[in-house]
């Protein structure tokens, strides 16, 4: 495979609290596959788990995001640890690229400005919403599922 | 990018629950649902619209799902609008979701 042909996506948030381990992870591969996992133990215990093969587009679109976001230049470095709050995990293969960032939650933009590498971070809160919302819109749209 | 010739090397799609997905890139910021909408009931009756925001700017991030009832529909209105300028953008029109694995070509 030619290295700039490469492109994996994967994000995880989740923490452990009162209702167990409580997560949303997705990923989405260069040939398409998009698994999605949802879990929370609030009023039932199951685990929602989809993959649906994305097309070309899809993949496209998901890079045009990622690039224009600058988070493939930032460092998680100075970026809070994991913590009882809760961890998150963004890993993109992208060309020659490769990020692989674990932090804890953020909770809004405000929680970014306190941080070392305010500018860093919230580029990396605003990739995430943008991953998020076309995650969720296809799984809305070819599921018919909404996350808890 | 080469624009999509017909038949040829089109993947087949995959059926979502309730209808047949198309995903539109290449959406100006401004876009409206209202104004995809008219774009794309002509060809079919659309069942849903997904035009997701960029949660920075508040502007359309610039693509969208549309869903149709009917395959023929979706067909239709793939050919039609692929390569169409919307507000000096060009669309590029695809389904969203195949059977399988992306080929390599």
């Amino acid at each position: 495979m030619d290295e700039e042909d490469r492109f994996y996506v994967r994000y995880y948030i989740g923490h452990k609290g009162k209702f167990g381990h409580e997560f949303l992870e997705f990923e989405v591969k260069k040939d398409g596959l998009l698994r999605y996992a949802n879990h929370t133990n609030y009023k039932s215990e199951k685990i929602i788990k989809k993959e649906v093969y994305c097309n070309k587009i899809v993949l496209e679109e998901l890079k045009k995001i990622i690039d224009s976001s600058k988070v493939l230049n930032a460092d998680d470095d100075k970026w809070p640890e994991p913590d009882k709050v809760g961890r998150q995990e963004l890993e993109i293969v992208s060309g020659n690229e490769h990020i692989s960032f674990v932090t804890t939650k953020i909770g809004s933009l405000l929680d970014t400005k306190d941080s070392q590498d305010p500018e860093g971070m919230a580029n990396f809160y605003y990739l995430v919403q943008d991953l998020k919302a076309l995650v969720f819109a296809v799984m809305d749209m070819h599921f018919k599922i909404k996350p808890i | 990018m080469q624009k999509r010739r017909d038949g040829e090397g089109e993947e087949e799609p995959a059926k979502s629950v309730e209808g047949w997905i198309l995903f539109v890139a290449g959406v100006h910021e401004e876009a409206t649902e209202e104004e995809l909408l008219s774009l794309f009931d002509e060809y079919g009756e659309v069942k849903n619209i997904n035009l997701p925001l960029d949660r920075c700017t508040c502007y359309v991030k610039g693509y969208a799902l549309i869903e149709y009832a009917d395959l023929e529909s979706a067909k239709q209105a793939m050919r039609a609008v692929d390569g169409n300028e919307l507000n000096d953008q060009i669309l590029r029109v695809s389904w969203a979701f195949l059977k399988g694995p992306i080929r390599d070509r």
